[in-house]
């Protein structure tokens, strides 16, 4: 380990010396890297910000309650206490008969004039559950048989499919992840092993004299994490660049999806993408460096 | 230091390259393989720096059996070789200096070590002025001085030279195989192909292995 650490500049001046012989064909690697790492970093973009969308949208996922006939304010409030402690409950409320009339009355907007047909305000009194979607069917089900509530309107369509569309960004999200990670793989290894091709007399001689191979391979990984470390520092500030130029137009066309903070926002595909780069040049260098010598002793 | 008790090798083209070799060379001894080409010389050094491994017999080079099995203590050997190639193998775009510091760079040598013996070693081989010359710029026998340069400055137990004067002219030639001798001391063993035996014809304190057709002769030459 010592030894390594010696030939620290050696093997940077090799690293170097490799990509200076193959450099164009190296420059087309590296443009690739960096198109597919910042193609990478726009889904965890697009993740993190329809993840924070489905979050808030999870976080507002509610049922409603209606009580039976003759039931009193008091006995009410005694259920919404109990219902608090169901699993799967994050909150429960008391909306009586005004709140839910002057609810109805922000829904309608300039129709609101239509309640003024009613002589009486037709709203009941309900409790207002939000719930974790997870949770949903044991909330449900406790609340269907519970003493004093007549029936539950659960909107279960919407939420399920609220509960797929989180689903699907996810399994998306996970395929891209998986897609960027393969495409690097290979890019970074197929270099690799043409790189260890192109150097053969010289690794040939290097093994003559009695060179370990991790010497002999140390330049050849540190090609590859060059190439994608150096990527990765161009796919993030390219990022960085693109939502910072996006973020305001996206806020005022699409004032409803609730962006997280640009900080927050440029954090997670910044670190996404450095920590793959590190994670993928080190494992396309190692694969190219072990298939190179696995073809070399067949 | 070397010793081979029925070795044979067959390629896997069916050639039988080496027959039945029984060999012994000491430490410090100074041996000139000879032989057409073709006669299996080359065969014999690949087997003693373990890029060939013996078909058949025992074989076993600085203390270290020479077999497949053994490839790990095998590369461990070759760092107390200095081999030198016909065809030089010096490491191109770099400087006869970087060629010879690069030959040591994994072994137990501090770095400031490593400079003063290549140093020493270019002065030996006459090239102490070429030092920071490309080797893609010198002479074919400035180049074969350079790897045999690299081949000393690594102090090596054993040094194996495989036809360093073939592709140099008469003087060279002379002044290469002049500079192999004068390496040679009681604890570094040489051994030199060459198909040249004119070159070697007065030669004295030697050991002459006469190849064949795969079938060897060994002569003792001592001090006039």
């Amino acid at each position: 380990m010592m030894r390594l650490f010696r030939n620290i500049g050696y093997f940077f001046r090799e690293a170097g010396k490799v990509l200076w012989m193959n450099r164009l064909s190296y420059i087309f690697s590296f443009i690739g890297t960096v198109l597919v790492l910042f193609i990478f970093g726009l889904a965890v973009s697009g993740w993190r910000i329809s993840d924070q969308f489905v979050d808030m949208l999870q976080q507002e996922a509610e049922i409603s309650a209606y009580f039976e006939e003759n039931i009193n304010i008091p006995e009410a409030e005694k259920l919404v206490d109990f219902i608090k402690t169901i699993d799967g409950v994050w909150d429960a409320r008391y909306v009586g008969t005004d709140e839910a009339h002057h609810r109805m009355e922000e829904i309608l907007g300039d129709e609101a004039s239509i309640l003024e047909l009613f002589e009486q305000n037709p709203f009941e009194a309900f409790i207002e559950v939000r719930i974790d979607l997870d949770k949903m069917d044991n909330v449900l089900e406790q609340l269907k048989y519970l003493k004093g509530i007549d029936y539950v309107r659960d909107n279960r369509d919407i939420l399920e499919q609220l509960q797929g569309i989180a689903q699907a960004l996810e399994v998306l999200v996970y395929l891209i992840i998986a897609a960027v990670s393969i495409t690097t793989m290979v890019l970074i290894s197929h270099m690799i092993r043409q790189a260890i091709y192109q150097n053969k007399e010289h690794i040939y001689t290097l093994r003559l004299l009695g060179a370990p191979n991790r010497f002999i391979g140390f330049p050849y990984l540190l090609v590859g994490m060059l190439l994608t470390l150096l990527g990765g520092i161009l796919a993030s500030i390219s990022i960085v660049y693109l939502l910072r130029e996006a973020y305001g137009q996206m806020k005022g066309i699409l004032p409803f999806i609730p962006l997280p903070a640009l900080n927050e926002l440029a954090f997670w595909p910044v670190t996404s993408i450095m920590g793959i780069s590190i994670l993928l040049g080190l494992l396309g260098s190692l694969f190219g460096i072990s298939s190179a010598n696995k073809e070399k002793r067949s | 230091m070397i010793e081979a008790y029925g070795v044979s090798l067959q390629y896997r083209d069916g050639t039988m390259a080496l027959k039945n070799v029984q060999l012994k060379v000491d430490r410090g001894e100074f041996v000139y393989i000879t032989g057409p080409s073709g006669s299996g010389k080359t065969s014999l050094l690949k087997l003693m720096m373990g890029i060939e491994y013996p078909t058949s017999g025992t074989l076993s080079v600085l203390g270290r059996p020479i077999s497949r099995r053994n490839t790990g203590k095998i590369r461990k050997m070759r760092r107390e070789i200095g081999p030198v190639f016909q065809e030089f193998k010096l490491i191109q775009g770099r400087t006869a200096m970087e060629n010879i510091i690069m030959g040591m760079r994994f072994l137990k040598i501090p770095y400031r070590e490593m400079k003063q013996e290549a140093s020493n070693a270019l002065a030996v081989v006459g090239l102490e002025h070429k030092a920071y010359t490309r080797v893609e710029n010198l002479s074919w026998g400035e180049a074969q001085r350079v790897a045999i340069a690299r081949a000393i400055a690594r102090k090596p137990a054993l040094i194996l030279a495989d036809e360093p004067t073939g592709n140099l002219d008469m003087d060279n030639a002379v002044n290469i195989l002049s500079l192999l001798e004068s390496i040679k001391d009681k604890d570094t063993t040489v051994i030199v192909t060459t198909h040249a035996t004119h070159l070697i014809e007065n030669q004295r304190n030697v050991t002459l292995i006469h190849i064949e057709k795969g079938n060897i002769t060994i002569e003792r030459r001592g001090k006039e």
